[in-house]
């Protein structure tokens, strides 16, 4: 079976890269801050955006990136999948929804205590409706997430799947999407580890 | 299906039976596992009944035979674990190419909260042995190494339908043929994290959970741990298999983080697309274990998903959360064990506490131990927060 990566987003250091090139870059160190500014520069109205932690935020912006241009030529949004992975979990909120339990707890940190919360953000946002999964592993494992994506293709599982890391605790922040399609479009780059190991660079 | 993946053998421990027969009992006898918190601390002792596997962890710990450190989910996990293996009639463990799948939402934080209360008081204190396995992958390597399986190992963490993704992600495993036995399931145990979350969220009950009762008003939270042995068709031939996983798929709602679309969307395609996976018609299914909460939102996404895929004569259902309490990523696991045995026995299981059907549904859950059925295929619901919407089918030989 045939595949490519129709479309790839890295977001780390204060920078946005999209298919290799930057897209967008803030001088803001914070990770709030810097993901505000995003919000910001993609001059969309979504509320909900503010009601997510840094994780969620950290995706959704990663998604949107990733999408540009590109959401269209989805043919069925039913079967397009996620996979995501991180090393943290959702470690960051659980703190905050911790310290929230001193007082009273809150149910709106309580909902993000979970890291496939970040999946659900991205398909209520741009509908998409088949498999999703997340798995958290030390650090990015590329071949496997390769194999994975590879497989669910061969079983029919999606029509089209994002895939990626998406890592969040504290301060530090990196997240790396790529779309992959069964048919060549947008970057065109056939769905090779060397070519997610280049796009990861 | 290109190759078979087949049930040899399943475990499980929860807050009715310390193994699998102690809970068919329970089911049989009628005997949910909700009462007064005992083994968990919380303020909240009064106020909320909770299925708490009815032992303490130095119990647990010499009948895992493991170290009383050990979080409480861990030693779940390895004794549900150990049971699945000991009935699955396969040899020893490093007679094949084995894998664990495990899924969980807490791991480790039982202990960590016992950390976190002397260290919040003083940052000098705390036992770190109480804090190093927090993380869930933690737990299933601590099972793993004492299992003794090391060719593959992974950790599903996709809240309260992670149980049936690690089934899913085991079957692939084998049916890609990259091992010939693969150990999958879950465990969760009790912790105050989540019982004030659920709190938050307002959807405990303060009553013994009453799944799709007109007047049910939330959940009770459970702890437990199950595991299933899958293996190969070339394996299944010298053993005896409970039946056939046929048919698994995972959807995703998109409507919202914690509550269910008013038609159960990806409830429904969850369904229909493990029907079409299995390549058998919803009137095939001969019962449905539900995913079945107790919530007011969840039952009612459920039920008009079910009515959408069956039509107004469902298959037999019944909720068996309603004896074990909602055990999170553990649900799916137990659910599923508990639906590969009842073909395998053909038995279905009573819905405890049902006595008004919802007036808004045509759908009454089954009420009592029913045996002696032949059960050609099962299917076990299992729907998580974030929209993650999961449906599995059992099936006898074919």
């Amino acid at each position: 079976m045939s595949l490519y990566i129709t479309s790839a987003v890295i977001i780390r250091n204060q920078t946005v890269r999209k298919n290799g090139s930057v897209a967008f870059q803030s001088s803001e160190t914070n990770v709030h801050l810097f993901l505000r500014a995003i919000y910001d520069y993609l001059e969309v109205s979504y509320t909900r955006f503010h009601k997510m932690d840094a994780l969620n935020k950290l995706g959704w912006a990663a998604a949107e990136f990733l999408l540009q241009e590109i959401e269209s030529g989805f043919v069925d949004k039913e079967s397009a999948g996620i996979v995501l992975a991180n090393k943290s979990s959702s470690l960051d909120t659980d703190e905050r929804f911790l310290e929230s339990t001193k007082s009273v707890a809150s149910p709106a940190l309580f909902v993000y205590t979970l890291p496939n919360i970040v999946l659900g953000e991205i398909c209520i946002r741009h509908g998409l409706k088949g498999e999703n999964t997340f798995f958290v592993t030390p650090n990015f494992d590329i071949t496997f997430m390769h194999d994975y994506t590879e497989q669910l293709f061969e079983s029919e599982a999606v029509n089209a799947c994002i895939i990626g890391w998406a890592e969040q605790y504290h301060e530090q922040y990196e997240a790396a999407f790529y779309l992959v399609q069964k048919s060549s479009m947008g970057l065109q780059e056939p769905f090779t580890i060397k070519a997610l190991e280049k796009l990861y660079e | 299906m290109s190759s078979g993946v087949w049930i040899a053998g399943g475990g499980v421990i929860s807050g009715i039976g310390m193994n699998l027969s102690e809970c068919i009992t329970a089911f049989e006898k009628m005997q949910p596992g909700m009462q007064e918190m005992k083994y968990l601390e919380s303020i909240h002792r009064k106020t909320y009944p909770v299925a708490e596997v009815k032992a303490g962890n130095d119990l647990l710990a010499s009948i895992a035979a493991e170290s009383i450190y050990w979080s409480r989910t861990a030693l779940l996990s390895k004794i549900a674990a150990k049971e699945a293996w000991q009935n699955s009639g396969l040899s020893e463990i490093s007679a094949y190419k084995v894998g664990f799948v495990s899924a969980s939402t807490v791991g480790g934080m039982d202990r960590t909260e016992y950390f976190m209360e002397e260290y919040l008081h003083d940052n000098s204190r705390g036992r770190l042995r109480n804090a190093i396995y927090h993380d869930c992958g933690s737990i299933t390597d601590l099972v793993a190494e004492s299992l003794g399986i090391e060719d593959f190992i992974s950790t599903i963490s996709t809240a309260c339908s992670s149980g049936a993704n690690a089934l899913m992600y085991a079957s692939r495993l084998i049916q890609s043929k990259m091992l010939d036995v693969v150990i999958a399931g879950g465990a969760d145990s009790l912790t105050r994290f989540t019982l004030n979350g659920f709190n938050a969220l307002m959807i405990l009950d303060q009553e013994p959970c009453k799944p799709f009762d007109e007047n049910r008003k939330g959940l009770n939270l459970g702890e437990g741990a199950a595991y299933l042995v899958l293996v190969s068709d070339r394996l299944a031939e010298k053993l005896q298999p409970w039946c056939r996983l046929s048919g698994f798929a995972n959807a995703n709602d998109a409507f919202h983080q914690t509550a269910s679309s008013p038609e159960g969307i990806g409830n429904f395609m969850a369904m229909k697309r493990a029907l079409e996976k299995a390549g058998i018609k919803p009137e095939d299914i001969d019962y449905i274990n539900l995913h079945g909460t107790g919530t007011a939102n969840n039952d009612s996404s459920e039920a008009q998903a079910i009515l959408n895929l069956f039509g107004n004569t469902p298959p037999p259902l019944s909720s068996t959360k309603s004896f074990t309490g909602h055990t999170l990523a553990a649900s799916g696991a137990l659910e599923a064990v508990f639906s590969a045995y009842a073909i395998k026995e053909g038995i279905i299981f009573p819905n405890a506490h049902f006595a008004t059907p919802m007036s808004n549904f045509a759908i009454s859950p089954v009420t009592s131990f029913l045996k002696g059925k032949n059960l050609e295929h099962v299917m076990s619901n299992s729907f998580g927060f974030g929209g993650n919407c999961s449906s599995l089918i059992f099936s006898k030989d074919y």
